[in-house]
């Protein structure tokens, strides 16, 4: 609390989402809400891609369709950041972390309850959710 | 663009500054007028204009049109390229090109931006949704990301990019345009002790985002010789690649545009990489460097930080790597920044680079790097050989 009255202005609010405004993405945040991570999948190709897009990166076609992720995968790659992005002061140092799905696209994301872990490529992890308002559960992973 | 047709016959650059507080419109006329000043050109005889894509003055749709005004010119060609840092020799380039094809015959391509004086900017697209609420701190984590995953499929030295920040930072020391900021002394011990801001990545692995301008005049050989402009170097070998690997899900995330960029712009040049005799590689970050070498084919993929290690780059060496300090030493002029290491490439290649200069040059290779995308390395990859 001491602390808290000695900043002199409010932090910034942690980002929240801000869906169709580059593609249609309500799906993706209606099923997030059901803890359901969902994946672009193009029907023609029989391939997923993230993240969202207007057409299949691989035809050029809008055969796709949202289809649930597993929620499992692996650790490609990971930095711990020491600064924060406007949005984040309060929770810095946080991991980020590009996760591959079982389905065959990586994830920009939080991880999370990686504390005593050795982290290492290919470290099995799992997906978890945040809980950023009550509009928006965020994907997050966190060691298998 | 292998024939000798085309050339650069001026150039200017403004100090940088950080937070300096003056325009881009401001910058870039100090950059005209050394160009008008120093060529000795009718500026009625500049017909067309290439402006970078800035992050202080984005919102202006017009961003030619007005600059073209302010600067009192009336072309017959305009273009805004929106590369990043890849936009001042893909300005060359283009320039090229239309002049070839008779649409201008003198082209002034320009950079000017004020982006630490300015507000923030925003791209958009996916990032309020994938990017922002994750907390990624923009290209300092993902280079942060590419930097680990560099360390687990290589081997990343961190003695190699200390020696990288150590031998730009003597060359920033002797350019009288370099940020004020960063004019003094570094050790690699400096660099290895200085502050983590994502985790591999320390804060001198980056650029100082700053303000400033820079610009070269292209004409052709006929103009050139019309207007008695004696001073000319030519541009021999370019290559571009957007958005490398776009259509993949899982890329090597090591693997660049370089790739494929490297070894075409010295197939087109017809030359290999023992040729280069100044290396001027985009350096947002150091790591990047290290990436480029490998991939242009200096040296075999995973080596980078060897060649490093066995390869003297300073002035005086067989490497020499940005004369001008590069940007992670100069500052980083926002995205004027692609600007800055070809503006170093010309004055090295006319003789102007006083006590960094490196006698009797014959070429250079001067690279551009634009925009981070989501979880990959970089978007815009290009490449360009200057000779004499």
């Amino acid at each position: 609390m001491t602390q808290a009255a000695q900043k002199p202005s409010r932090p910034l609010p942690r980002p929240l989402p801000r869906p169709d405004v580059y593609v249609e993405t309500t799906p993706f945040w209606e099923a997030a809400k059901q803890h359901k991570l969902l994946l672009q999948y193009d029907t023609e190709t029989k391939q997923y891609q993230w993240l969202p897009r207007p057409v299949s990166i691989y035809t050029g076609k809008r055969t796709l369709e949202w289809r649930e992720a597993s929620g499992g995968g692996q650790l490609y790659s990971w930095t711990l950041s020491n600064v924060a992005w406007p949005g984040h002061a309060d929770r810095a140092p946080y991991m980020c972390a590009l996760v591959e799905l079982e389905e065959g696209v990586r994830i920009l994301t939080n991880l999370y309850n990686y504390e005593g872990v050795e982290l290492r490529d290919g470290l099995p992890v799992k997906l978890m959710w945040e809980t950023l308002s009550e509009e928006f559960e965020y994907p997050a992973f966190e060691p298998a | 663009m292998s024939k000798r047709d085309i050339a650069i016959v001026g150039y200017g650059e403004t100090p940088i500054k950080l937070r300096g507080g003056r325009s881009s419109y401001e910058l870039a006329g100090d950059v005209f007028a050394e160009i008008v000043e120093s060529t000795g050109i009718d500026k009625a005889e500049i017909d067309g204009i290439c402006v970078s894509e800035t992050m202080s003055e984005t919102a202006n749709p017009f961003w030619s049109v007005y600059m073209s005004d302010m600067l009192g010119l009336s072309p017959a060609w305009t273009q805004i390229n929106g590369l990043g840092g890849a936009s001042v020799i893909g300005g060359v380039a283009r320039a090229a090109s239309a002049i070839r094809d008779g649409l201008c015959n003198t082209v002034l391509v320009i950079a000017a931006d004020a982006q630490s004086s300015g507000g923030p900017t925003e791209q958009g697209a996916y990032r309020w949704e994938f990017q922002y609420p994750v907390g990624l701190f923009g290209p300092v984590g993902a280079f942060g990301l590419l930097s680990r995953r560099y360390d687990i499929q290589y081997g990343l030295k961190h003695e190699a990019l200390a020696k990288l920040a150590v031998t730009q930072r003597n060359h920033a020391l002797m350019n009288p345009n370099a940020v004020d900021k960063l004019n003094k002394p570094l050790t690699e011990e400096d660099y290895l002790n200085s502050k983590v801001v994502s985790e591999p990545l320390r804060i001198l692995d980056s650029v100082m985002v700053c303000d400033g301008a820079n610009g070269v005049l292209v004409t052709s050989i006929e103009t050139a010789d019309r207007l008695g402009l004696e001073r000319r170097i030519y541009p021999r070998g370019y290559a571009e690649l957007t958005n490398f690997n776009g259509d993949k899900s899982t890329p090597d995330i090591t693997e660049t545009g370089f790739s494929v960029v490297g070894p075409l712009v010295m197939e087109r040049a017809g030359m290999k990489p023992a040729d280069v005799k100044l290396f001027c590689p985009y350096d947002d970050f150091l790591i990047a460097m290290i990436l480029q070498m490998e991939q242009i084919g200096f040296c075999g993929r995973g080596e980078g930080c060897d060649f490093v290690l066995n390869t003297d780059m300073s002035h005086t060496g067989t490497l020499p790597l940005n004369t001008g300090g590069g940007q992670i030493s100069a500052g980083q002029p926002g995205l004027a920044g692609g600007g800055h290491n070809l503006v170093e490439a010309v004055r090295q290649l006319f003789g102007d680079a006083g006590e960094r200069q490196i006698p009797d040059l014959p070429n250079a290779l001067v690279t551009g790097i634009g925009s981070i995308p989501y979880g990959r390395n970089w978007h815009v990859s290009n490449a360009m050989v200057l000779e004499n």
